[in-house]
């Protein structure tokens, strides 16, 4: 019973070469998503100007997560598991810590997009739409980071 | 050099680009010329590629963290070309069919650029002497 799925296999691309273009791949999906969600909460700035429709506070979410992108994918995996003897202020914990933080301001981000929506626009019944689109920015740039982080494999770095 | 038919083709490309980019703006049914933005993406496109191409000058390695970098900015100045017409459209600073017009404009400016870089770009020097 405990293994009863081990030979399911996912069926092989053998037509794509992920080899040398990996990086590149996860790179452009994880753009498209980044500046996706953006536009995203843009358009609904655009269209529901008044603060009662879309609280300016709610923009937080999404400028906090862009911050945990940026603090996420500055540490390389290199640096977290390695010893790396170079100059900079982070060592191997630092760089932990780091790391930590970045994700810690990601996930609370994304739940804190999660509870505006339910509070302040299913709960009360408004119109749903900017609260949608605050959570699906968070939810873009979040797994944006995802997969600008673990896409990419640092193997091909050289 | 990949050759002038290319080149020729290239500019043409980015010429028919231009040409809907500009009747989305001065058909006289739409005649609003806030879709001119884009040519700020457009110049914009390039840059971070190049900028990653100068500054980490390593053939050894198939990639490196500059040049992925490079491609998701270049990517989300891409998207933001889309997104823009798009806000722009659901504004009604511009009218949707202008929306779409510029929509082509895009694709067909895009591909250019990317066709630019994929014959003249792959050089094995890349040094000032290609400029």
């Amino acid at each position: 019973m405990a293994g009863f799925l081990d030979n399911v296999h996912w069926p092989e691309f053998e037509c794509i070469d992920w080899g040398e273009r990996r990086n590149t791949v996860a790179s452009v999906i994880s753009g498209i998503l980044f500046f996706t969600g953006w536009w995203i909460i843009i358009d609904a700035a655009v269209c529901y100007t008044d603060q009662k429709d879309l609280n300016h506070a709610f923009y937080t979410c999404g400028v906090f997560s862009t911050l945990a992108f940026f603090m996420i994918n500055a540490v390389s995996n290199a640096h977290i598991q390695e010893d790396i003897y170079g100059e900079g202020c982070l060592g191997k914990i630092g760089a932990r810590l780091w790391l930590f933080i970045g994700f810690l301001i990601m996930f609370g981000s994304l739940i804190a997009a999660i509870w505006i929506l339910f509070q302040a626009y299913i709960v009360p019944g408004n119109p749903v739409y900017p609260g949608l689109s605050v959570f699906f920015q968070n939810l873009f740039i979040f797994f944006s980071t995802l997969m600008y982080k673990f896409g990419r494999t640092e193997d091909l770095w050289g | 050099m990949a050759g002038i038919k290319a080149l020729i083709s290239l500019s043409f490309g980015g010429a028919i680009g231009l040409m809907f980019l500009m009747l989305g703006c001065a058909l006289p049914v739409y005649n609003e010329y806030w879709p001119l933005f884009l040519l700020f993406f457009y110049i914009l496109s390039p840059i971070p590629y190049c900028v990653s191409r100068r500054v980490v000058d390593d053939t050894d390695s198939t990639s490196n963290a500059c040049k992925e970098l490079a491609i998701f900015l270049t990517t989300g100045i891409v998207v933001s070309a889309f997104g823009l017409p798009v806000i722009f459209a659901r504004a009604d600073v511009i009218q949707w069919g202008a929306c779409a017009l510029v929509l082509t404009g895009n694709i067909v400016i895009f591909g250019t650029i990317l066709g630019f870089f994929l014959v003249f770009g792959s050089n094995d020097d890349f040094s000032w002497q290609q400029w």
